[in-house]
């Protein structure tokens, strides 16, 4: 029987091993090569690539990237990005961590309504929030201000992120807990010294996940931020594509720029965000 | 003190859930549990306000605003009006049509998917590193895939530049409406699949492996079981997957739209959440755009609702 077994398994494997693995490469191949060729249009000058696109450049240049730094904003753009994005993940996870813990190990009176609000709300497409958000944060003179932004994406992020670090909270034993409590640890300390560094790889991914979030998004990025000096890079990039339809290589350099953070964070923290994934599946 | 602290440790939790020792225990928690649930409360507030504020408020106020004719700083409350308006708009029916001809997308993400999925199943070699790749669209901003997909197919762009190869005369992909469309799906499909695949590899491993040995045993071949058993025992997942895909079709199409095509030519590419962002900052009334806005809500939340429901079927089998 477990024999049986082995040899099946080798039998099947073996014989799909060689077709599989070629599908899966090919498959491969078409995600990879059309970021291969906007990096490698993006090092070299415009008639260089109406020339021969296929192939390698025939020279080699950072032009198109100097320029979009130098003229077009870009640089200031990726800075703006950058602060909106550093400013919200610290808020998020300041504010999820505090309502996932309680919600996780405090007896919350109306925990089932505050859960069943977070939950409801996670999946509210933001297209159904722009025009009443826009009037609202227009009011309250917080358009063309980043705070208006940062306080868009702090409170669509949160419904997620108090339900999943409430999730991973759960898992950590109530008796340690206890244990710090009964030395005298308060709500603070035991989030601090306990439950932040048990759950580190839950507050991990969900500062990558809410990251890459925040740095992709398009559409409030665009309408709650007008002024042109303090656009994000995701808007500024979009502007750029739309303007320069005839120079693939500034437009790949922008492509470059807006994409290279996002690939460096799979790269370094795939841990982290196949992690997240995880929970996608689980919900 | 420290042997005092941990019996005292052991002793609160052993206790605790029972309740236990009646000498010091009965009065104690019951402090302790009305300061917890004080201290709870403060904890979840500051999140719970912010997402009552910026997201259960907004969509009341949409409702609101739906009722009136405004530019944004004077209502005038006008009932249905907006609603009569919206069914009798010839716009509106061009643009719920192209959302329909968007759905193409799902049925050729979810085949990719699934051949994908039952393809890393196999666990070849490298798998782990090609799961990685094909989740790698999905850290990119639509931003970025979208211009991406809207430069190759460009004047300019490498499809043209290839077709030239061939001596073919430049494709203008963009003055065509359907054309247009499809390649949008094109970029649906290619940043869609991967993560769509993923979800059902998760499925595929929580099939008990034992079913496929038995079946191997019985000398059913690669196709059967793919047949009898895998696709059976995914069935689930593919129905969350088809959901989630028709809520994306309807909601999330907004930044490949606007970096693509901008809804033209016309409106011939201009999608439900496109066209609430035009009413909202080129029309005179927020009141149509709200709406619409409403009714793509109310849609969306049918949708979750009929998806929650298969995630309960989920759980009682």
């Amino acid at each position: 029987m477990a024999e049986d077994t082995i040899i099946s398994k080798r039998l099947t494997s073996g014989r799909a091993n060689g077709p599989v693995f070629i599908v899966l490469a090919l498959v491969a191949i078409s995600i990879v090569y059309p970021l291969y060729f906007v990096i490698i249009t993006s090092a070299r000058p415009n008639v260089d690539y109406l020339r021969d696109p296929f192939g390698l450049p025939g020279e080699w240049t950072f032009d198109n990237y100097l320029r979009l730094l130098e003229s077009y904003g870009v640089g200031q753009a990726f800075l703006n990005s950058l602060y909106v994005a550093v400013v919200t993940i610290a808020l998020v996870l300041i504010l999820a961590t505090l309502a996932g813990y309680a919600l996780a190990k405090y007896p919350v009176p109306g925990a089932k309504y505050a859960t069943a609000a977070f939950v409801s709300l996670m999946l509210i497409p933001g297209a159904v929030l722009i025009i009443p958000t826009y009037v609202m944060l227009a009011r309250l003179g917080l358009v063309g201000n980043y705070w208006g932004l940062i306080l868009v994406y702090v409170s669509s992020a949160l419904p997620f992120a108090v339900f999943f670090l409430s999730l991973s909270f759960r898992g950590i034993p109530v008796e340690v807990i206890e244990a710090a409590r009964i030395d005298g640890a308060g709500f603070f300390r035991t989030l601090w010294s306990i439950v932040m560094p048990m759950g580190s790889s839950g507050i991990a991914t969900l500062a990558v996940l809410q990251f890459l979030g925040v740095w992709n998004e398009l559409l409030w990025a665009l309408i709650l931020i007008p002024e042109q000096s303090m656009k994000l890079l995701t808007p500024t990039l979009a502007s750029i594509g739309t303007r320069f339809l005839t120079d693939q290589p500034l437009v790949s350099a922008g492509l470059f720029i807006t994409a290279s953070v996002p690939l460096l964070l799979l790269i370094f923290a795939s841990k982290y965000v196949m992690q997240g994934l995880q929970v996608g599946v689980s919900r | 003190m420290s042997i005092a602290s941990l019996t005292s440790r052991v002793g609160a939790a052993s206790a605790a859930p029972t309740g236990g020792d009646p000498s010091a225990k009965p009065r104690r928690p019951g402090a302790l549990h009305k300061k917890d649930r004080v201290i709870g409360l403060l904890a979840v507030l500051p999140a719970l306000l912010l997402v009552v504020t910026f997201s259960a408020y907004p969509i009341a106020f949409a409702f609101f605003i739906s009722f009136t004719r405004t530019n944004g700083l004077t209502f005038e409350w006008r009932w249905f009006e907006n609603y009569i308006a919206m069914a009798t708009d010839p716009i509106v029916q061009q643009v719920f049509l192209n959302n329909l001809k968007f759905l193409i997308a799902i049925p050729l993400v979810i085949f990719i998917a699934v051949v994908v999925s039952i393809l890393l199943f196999e666990r070849v070699r490298g798998w782990k590193f090609f799961r990685v790749i094909f989740f790698l669209p999905n850290v990119l901003s639509v931003a970025v895939i979208g211009i991406m997909f809207r430069n190759a197919f460009g004047y300019y762009g490498g499809v043209n530049q290839a077709l030239g190869l061939f001596g073919i005369e430049p494709v203008e992909f963009f003055t065509d409406g359907n054309l247009a469309i499809a390649i949008i799906i094109l970029a649906l499909v290619w940043s869609g699949f991967g993560y769509m695949s993923l979800l059902l590899f998760a499925g595929l491993t929580a099939i008990n492996p034992a079913v496929f040995e038995a079946a191997a045993i019985d000398g059913a071949g690669w196709w059967k079981r793919l047949w009898y058993i895998t696709l059976p025992n995914i069935r689930r997942v593919l129905g969350f997957v088809f959901i989630i895909n028709v809520i994306y079709t309807f909601t999330g199409l907004f930044g490949f739209v606007f970096v693509m095509t901008a809804g033209g030519p016309g409106y011939d590419t201009t999608t439900i959440d496109y066209l609430v962002y035009l009413r909202a900052f080129s029309s005179s009334n927020l009141g149509s755009g709200a709406a619409l806005a409403v009714m793509l809500f109310l849609f969306i939340g049918i949708l979750t609702l009929l998806q929650n429901k298969v995630f309960k079927l989920q759980e009682e089998d």
